[in-house]
């Protein structure tokens, strides 16, 4: 388990970053390494040379923009549990990260890393779909351009990015009042990958009735999968078997490779959690 | 000079090598390797192939690459290792034994059996080099169709994988006694069921290595292997090589767990020394995880097809079971796991009457080696299994079927009409296993999930109990050393290599006792073929009763001669003198130490020139002792993901005397972790075309801290005089009911119906589709 050759350079500025990857296009960006080493040690990945991002500075930074909350492509996972102002901003991140392997990966792991690598069962790709985040990607050729999370996540481990383009940050809507957030997954043990999870925001009208419901599902298939359609909840005050109920139905939307049945069932369980768990927290938010 | 009048036997001493290991000081085979260059083996992609050829020039050609080595070049075309284990020739006779001997080629050069399979070595400056080069050897594969499945292997269609042998049979057994037929004609309640025990094993901290290093001056190799039996690594490398015993030092360092995994012979502890005798250089091969997961030896992987007859009071009429066990492409311990499974089938129960066939098949998987129970838990599992299936039948309660026919204290000992693998006939020597049972639903009743369900309203809970056999202890023999140091302070060496059981420790205390002195004046060594040079090794729960017996059998020997040494110090007769805590007294009260007996060997001392007092013992027992034990679970099993998770479990067991009771303790508790894994997530796993796909931990599940809950341990001290320190044999204890138990609980929180849990690992879609199909008879 050692990697083939390759050749190692540090970044020390993300235009530095930039530059190189421009001049050699089969180079791979390395910042937390949580996926890409183990690849390397595997011999799956066989890069060149990898342009180490890790410890860019200027991206390990988070802007409170008012209604949306900048976050840096190098913020760790474990920013996201323990940042006061992430946790106040982004609770629904909070909730997901520590589902994200054990705490010493996610000391290392990355925001840009977990969504340049674009594993359908990954955590924050999940929250950045739900939360309808927008990407930013940079390249010398394009310059900036900005990808909504929505259509960033093209397939396994397959996203929007171009080779020659560097993630460098994400603006996360923050919850409104009157919104919460839920976050549920199922692994065979915690820190796996999960069989399914699900993530959820319930925004409620001033009468304490739903307004709006967003959720998606991971590890169902291919990409993040946002749920929608159905039963419309709005202007309702859901119970636990109407929840229960517009989950099965968007589980349908799934299709996972392999022991669907089962995966939709867990997947079901998880997002009708999400959604009580969001209804509850909008309800306490001062929904009512 | 610290003596003791206090016995050292059964006190819970700190264990002496936690120092050294848990302040990461420990020196484990990688430990070992400086200066060495590094060897990676090219190994088989193909799960059954002809090799056509292997082009080894442009991996030689590397910089860095030393050499590239085929069987051929080493002089290993052709050559296998021998079998670990045959038994007894009486044994044999009256199970009608057969096996066969598989020869898998030591490197592979005509035919690859399974994924994994070594095929060249290289060995090169680097192991990042080594790999390098290692992808540039091709093999060229005419690839044949897998066989995955033993029961497909043993049918008669089948293509048979081993080319000298007529059929994919590695061995075949029967055991029987009793009239089963006729006992079963009188049966209230019959059950049948197919169990089967999924492919999982040993997975320690540290993975394989070996390195050798060429002693030119004494014209031998020494060879470093992470190994528990380093003695039958040097005998089988001299059958192999036919180099003589003392061209090889065979010794072990700081192992970080075996499990049985590593009481196995593989290809590269003898490929390595060779190479490194072939080339002059200091070779070694550390093995990464990835290699383990998927050519290391593996263990389970048994289908039992068994029929329990009962009469209307649970009374067992009759037990009859027919099972395959999947050995892989080979394994140089099919006699010991056939053996093993068939003679554990029995359980500690009233059994009038058993028909049992075995048979072992060859399959294109990794080859397979004793992990920790080694057909015990599998037997376990069929029979207890069974036991939970008739009980329901009849209405009773797991536990009532289980006390109707538990041995009692009227029936023990209770001798079997059938021998054991020793040839020696089986009997049972304990105590009461029916309180044994009592004892441990004492500690873990039932209605402890009655308490617990609050806690956990997602979950349905669950309680299961499984009892279990085990023989420990089995010969031939061990020998232990036991030597005076200059200082006055003690070397102990034995036959039974440590890979974290305490052997520093428990040795200690054993010698420590013998010598009247305190165990800190004791340093144990691991095992080596220098000091020791005929020895067995640690598996099979021998250890503590074998080496534990043979270093008392030295130290009490060494004791005795040190009388007469003091004796001449003190100018009296051996016969007056006394070892005692303070030394050594004569009767007129004058004393010497072991400090003043070590001076005395010194030059111009009283003792100057006199035999050293250095002894060796081997300690050969009659037959093995067997320790019965009952393992109670609470499982919760999560309503809507079928998840389960182990709450609340309990052990109590029928044991010798511990030398060192949290010793005891604690491979109990390893054992039930194992335990764990293996009921609910360990599962080494094939492609239709037979590609290994649990070689990742992402893949492979091992239990964590999370998944294993406290586990309480009774001892119930049940003396033995099988050996001189009354100890009975516990390392795999844990282990074995802990897949019976945790299927019961599961079945029980799943609840009524006609599904029960047959197989493990437990499939949590299986038993989620189970609680569905409850939910909708609920409701419907």
């Amino acid at each position: 388990m050692k990697p083939a050759p390759f050749a190692y350079v540090r970044a020390d500025t993300a235009a530095d970053a930039i530059a190189l990857i421009d001049e050699d296009p089969d180079a791979k960006f390395l910042a937390g390494g949580q996926s890409l080493l183990t690849l390397m040690n595997l011999r799956l990945a066989r890069p060149a040379r990898v342009v180490d991002i890790g410890g860019l500075g200027e991206l390990n930074r988070v802007f409170d923009d008012a209604d949306s909350v900048l976050v840096g492509a190098t913020v760790r996972h474990r920013a996201f549990e323990t940042d006061p102002l992430l946790r106040r901003l982004v609770p629904l991140a909070a909730d997901a990260a520590r589902h994200i392997g054990h705490v010493a990966i996610r000391n290392q792991g990355t925001l840009g890393g977990t969504l340049a690598h674009a594993d359908p069962a990954a955590e924050l790709p999940l929250v950045m779909v739900t939360l309808g985040a927008t990407m930013y990607a940079e390249s010398r050729r394009r310059g900036r351009r900005a990808i909504p999370a929505q259509d960033f996540f093209v397939s396994h481990y397959t996203s929007e990015l171009e080779p020659d383009e560097l993630l460098t940050w994400v603006r996360i809507p923050t919850l409104l009042p009157r919104e919460g957030w839920g976050f549920v997954e199922y692994a065979r043990r915690h820190g796996d990958f999960a069989i399914a999870g699900a993530a959820a925001v319930v925004g409620l009208r001033p009468d304490g009735t739903v307004e709006r419901v967003r959720a998606g599902l991971l590890n169902v298939g291919d990409r993040p999968l946002l749920v929608s359609g159905g039963a419309s909840m709005s202007g309702c005050r859901p119970d636990d078997e109407l929840w229960r109920d517009l989950a099965g139905e968007w589980v349908r939307q799934a299709n996972p490779p392999e022991n669907a049945d089962y995966v939709r069932d867990v997947a079901r369980a998880a997002l009708t959690r999400a959604l009580r768990a969001a209804y509850d927290r909008a309800v306490s938010a001062g929904g009512e | 000079m610290s003596g003791s009048d206090t016995s050292w036997l059964g006190q819970s001493l700190p264990r002496h090598e936690d120092q050294r290991l848990l302040t990461g000081r420990g020196r484990f085979l990688a430990d070992t390797a400086r200066g060495c260059v590094h060897a990676c083996f090219v190994r088989s992609t193909q799960a059954h192939a002809r090799v056509r050829s292997v082009k080894t020039g442009s991996a030689a050609a590397l910089p860095g690459v030393l050499a590239v080595l085929t069987a051929e070049d080493l002089g290993l075309d052709g050559a296998h290792l021998p079998m670990l284990h045959e038994p007894h020739p009486g044994f044999a006779e009256v199970t009608r034994f057969a096996m066969s001997d598989p020869r898998l080629p030591i490197l592979a050069s005509v035919r690859v059996h399974y994924v994994g399979q070594p095929i060249a070595v290289v060995v090169a400056e680097s192991r990042h080099v080594a790999e390098d080069a290692a992808e540039l050897v091709e093999v060229e594969y005419e690839t044949l169709p897998p066989v995955l499945d033993p029961t497909a292997a043993l049918a008669p269609d089948a293509p048979t994988l081993h080319a000298h042998l007529p059929t994919n049979e590695a061995a075949r057994i029967e055991v029987g006694f009793g009239d089963v037929d006729e006992a079963r004609r009188a049966a209230a309640v019959t059950v049948s069921d197919t169990l089967r025990i999924g492919r999982h094993g040993a997975v320690p901290l540290e993975c394989r290595g070996v390195v050798a290093r060429v002693d030119d001056r004494r014209d031998r190799v020494e060879v470093w292997t992470s190994t528990q039996i380093p003695h039958l690594v040097q005998q089988a490398l001299c059958r192999v090589t036919g180099w003589a015993r003392d061209e090889v030092r065979v010794a072990v360092p700081d192992v970080g767990g075996g499990f049985g995994t590593k009481a196995n012979v593989y290809a590269e502890e003898v490929v390595v020394p060779v190479a490194a005798r072939k080339l002059g250089r200091d070779i070694a091969w550390v093995e990464d995880r990835q290699e383990y997961l998927m050519s290391a030896a593996q263990g389970r992987d048994q289908v039992h097809h068994a029929t329990l007859a009962v009469d209307a009071n649970g009374r067992v009429l009759s037990w009859e079971d027919d099972f395959v066990v999947d050995v892989g492409a080979s394994s140089l311990w099919t006699a010991g796991i056939i053996a093993n499974t068939a003679i554990h089938l029995m359980g500690p129960y009233r059994v009038p009457a058993m028909r049992v066939t075995g048979r072992a098949a060859y399959t294109n998987k990794t080859i397979v080696a004793q992990y920790r129970g080694a057909g015990r838990p599998e037997a376990c599992f069929a029979l207890e299994r069974c036991l939970d299936a008739a009980a329901r039948r009849l209405g009773m309660s797991p536990e009532e079927i289980r006390r109707v026919n538990l041995l009692t204290a009227d029936d023990l000992p209770y001798p079997r009409p059938i021998p054991y693998r020793d040839g020696v006939p089986i009997s049972y020597d304990g105590r009461d296993y029916r309180a044994c049972f009592d004892s441990c639903l004492e500690m873990l009743p039932r209605t402890v999930c009655d308490e617990l369900r609050e806690n956990y309203p997602e979950h349905d809970l669950g309680y299961g109990v499984a009892t279990y056999m085990e023989a420990t202890g089995r010969g031939p023999y061990e020998t232990g050393r036991v030597r005076l140091l200059p200082s006055g302070r003690f070397e102990v060496a034995t036959g039974a290599a440590s890979a974290g059981q305490g052997h520093e420790t428990t040795f200690a205390q054993v010698a420590a006792d013998a010598l009247r002195v305190s165990p800190d004046r004791i340093r144990v060594g691991n095992g080596d073929t220098d000091p020791v040079t005929y020895g067995v090794g640690t598996f099979a729960s021998r250890s503590a009763v074998l080496a534990g017996s043979a270093v008392h059998l030295a130290a009490t020997r060494l004791a005795d001669r040190a009388c007469g040494y003091a004796a001449m110090l003190l100018d009296t007769d051996a016969a007056g003198v006394v070892l005692g805590a303070g030394g050594f007294r004569a009767d007129d009260g004058r004393v010497v130490d072991w400090t003043d007996l070590a001076a005395a060997f010194g030059p111009g001392g009283r003792l100057e020139g006199q035999p050293s007092l250095d002894e060796l013992a081997q300690f050969r027992p009659q037959t093995v002792t067997w320790t019965m034990g009952v393992h109670a679970v609470v499982v919760g099993v999560h309503r809507d993901t079928g998840l389960t998770s182990v709450l609340r479990y309990a052990v109590a067991h029928e044991g010798g005397a511990e030398i060192n009771p949290r010793i005891v303790e604690g491979q109990v508790i390893g054992g039930v972790a194992q335990g764990i894994g293996g009921a609910l997530l360990e599962e080494f796993r094939y492609s239709p075309e037979g590609q290994p796909t649990s070689t990742t931990f992402a893949d492979y599940l091992l239990p964590g801290m999370c998944e294993v809950p406290q586990i309480a341990v009774k001892h119930l001290y049940v003396p033995t005089a099988g050996n001189p320190i009354g100890v009975r044999g516990a390392g795999e204890s844990g282990a074995i009911a802990a897949y019976a138990a945790i299927a019961a609980a599961v079945d029980d929180a799943v609840g009524g119906g006609d599904w029960r849990v047959t197989s493990v690992p437990i499939a949590p879609e299986q038993v989620r589709a189970a609680i569905a199909r409850r939910s909708a008879a609920v409701a419907s």
